[in-house]
């Protein structure tokens, strides 16, 4: 079965890109993105609950104030699944799957949208 | 401590952040960077109970979820400690989790703001406690301090001169005490009327204020009586201050009386704490030379060094 193809990422605009006061920040949050993700995708691959918990619970936490609701909202999903997942629950980790990789993508996208500082 | 509370400055609140998101630290420091405050931080729990006793920030703003010691728990040891039980704790808290926030209020904090932080409502939060610090500060200060004069009141100077005492004491360092006492005082009121008295009282606690030390402590010790703790003070450089507060008082010339003089006895305790010695034995002994100062024609300072040498009796004035 062929893979199914992926859709071009498009770059996502923090809410706060033109805020004086934010813009900086907004551009370090950003810089760092692709680090996380790397650890977040590493945690689901080696099933590290608590370091993957901890990971998207601050990203819930500080997204949204960074100018990316979405991300904060993403990783608010996954948090709300990890509570609800035993540790042995196989099917349960499988299909957390799709979730993390939309957080990783909007990531990406965040990544993408703001130049070089 | 400042001597004269009425006049203290007012430095920038600290406020202390307890998460350990670096993001979220930044993002509060950004946010708040227009307020006038000092915003310190703390990676974790336990660092963050540690810097809310070294630093007594005027609020703190706590993360309910980190890892190893919880806001909860951080709550607790705060709500534990004399020292940091009124600090007003904010929480941090995530929408979702209502029961949380009743557990931390249970807990003693004041209020939470949710994250994501909306940033009207995050100073409008952060505004309050801090308004809600200052008053409690105002009316812990306001119990001890003299209506009349401003100078800190008898409850102060008791818990305050103990203090100073066993500080002494541990440290080995010597302290001195002064209780001063204007001459005359009931004919003053009684010639005069109760308003003037007021007004020598007022006078007389300007010089007081004027001619102490930035470290003394300067307090009312009741009617006409004061005391004066000078901490790190040898009893002659404490003679020396009383002697200065003593000539001042003599030289002020009084607009509607400029004939009349008034003139303050003074008795000085002072020395390096010897075992056995009690606080209000030291009192005692600062009254011993007042009551000499009186006996011995007023208009005088009397001192006794109450450490090393016990017995031996120095004048001046």
């Amino acid at each position: 079965m062929p893979d199914e193809p992926m859709s071009p990422l498009r770059p996502l605009i923090s809410e706060f890109a033109d805020e004086p006061e934010l813009k900086e920040l907004v551009q370090l949050f950003t810089s760092e993105l692709p680090d996380r993700v790397r650890a977040i995708e590493n945690a689901w691959s080696t099933r590290e609950v608590t370091v993957l918990r901890r990971m998207v619970h601050q990203l819930r936490g500080a997204s949204a104030g960074y100018g990316y609701p979405t991300i904060g909202h993403a990783a608010g999903a996954i948090e709300d699944r990890l509570r609800e997942l035993g540790s042995t629950d196989e099917p349960g980790w499988l299909s957390l799957r799709r979730q993390v990789d939309q957080l990783v993508n909007l990531c990406r996208s965040a990544a993408m949208g703001v130049p070089r500082a | 401590m400042n001597p004269d509370p009425i006049q203290s400055e007012d430095p920038k609140p600290v406020v202390l952040v307890v998460d350990d998101s670096l993001d979220v630290q930044r993002l509060l420091r950004a946010r708040l960077r227009s307020e006038d405050l000092d915003l310190i931080c703390a990676d974790n729990g336990a660092d963050g109970v540690a810097l809310a006793r070294a630093r007594l920030p005027a609020i703190i703003l706590l993360d309910l979820d980190m890892p190893d010691v919880d806001g909860f728990e951080v709550l607790r040891a705060l709500k534990d400690d004399q020292r940091t039980l009124e600090i007003p704790v904010i929480v941090l808290s995530g929408l979702q989790n209502a029961q949380d926030k009743v557990t931390a209020f249970d807990l003693g904090a004041v209020d939470y703001i949710t994250k994501p932080f909306d940033l009207m409502e995050l100073r409008c939060r952060v505004r309050a406690a801090l308004r809600l610090h200052h008053l409690v500060q105002m009316l812990a200060q306001r119990a001890q301090i003299d209506g009349l004069t401003g100078l800190w009141n008898r409850a102060y100077f008791d818990s305050r001169w103990k203090e100073e005492f066993s500080r002494a004491v541990r440290y080995d360092r010597p302290v001195s005490l002064s209780l001063l006492d204007i001459d005359h005082f009931k004919s003053v009121n009684d010639t005069y009327g109760h308003p003037a008295g007021d007004a020598v009282l007022q006078a007389f606690c300007k010089v007081l204020l004027r001619e102490s030390r930035h470290t003394d402590i300067a307090c009312r010790y009741g009617g006409e009586e004061f005391a004066l703790i000078m901490p790190d003070t040898a009893p002659a450089d404490a003679a020396g201050v009383c002697d200065r507060i003593r000539a001042a008082v003599a030289a002020l010339v009084w607009s509607r009386h400029p004939d009349r003089a008034v003139t303050v006895s003074a008795g000085v305790a002072g020395g390096v704490p010897v075992d056995g010695f009690t606080p209000v034995q030291w009192i005692e002994a600062a009254d011993e030379q007042l009551y000499s100062a009186k006996h011995g024609g007023r208009n005088r300072v009397m001192v006794r060094d109450t450490g090393a040498n016990p017995l031996t009796l120095a004048r001046a004035g």
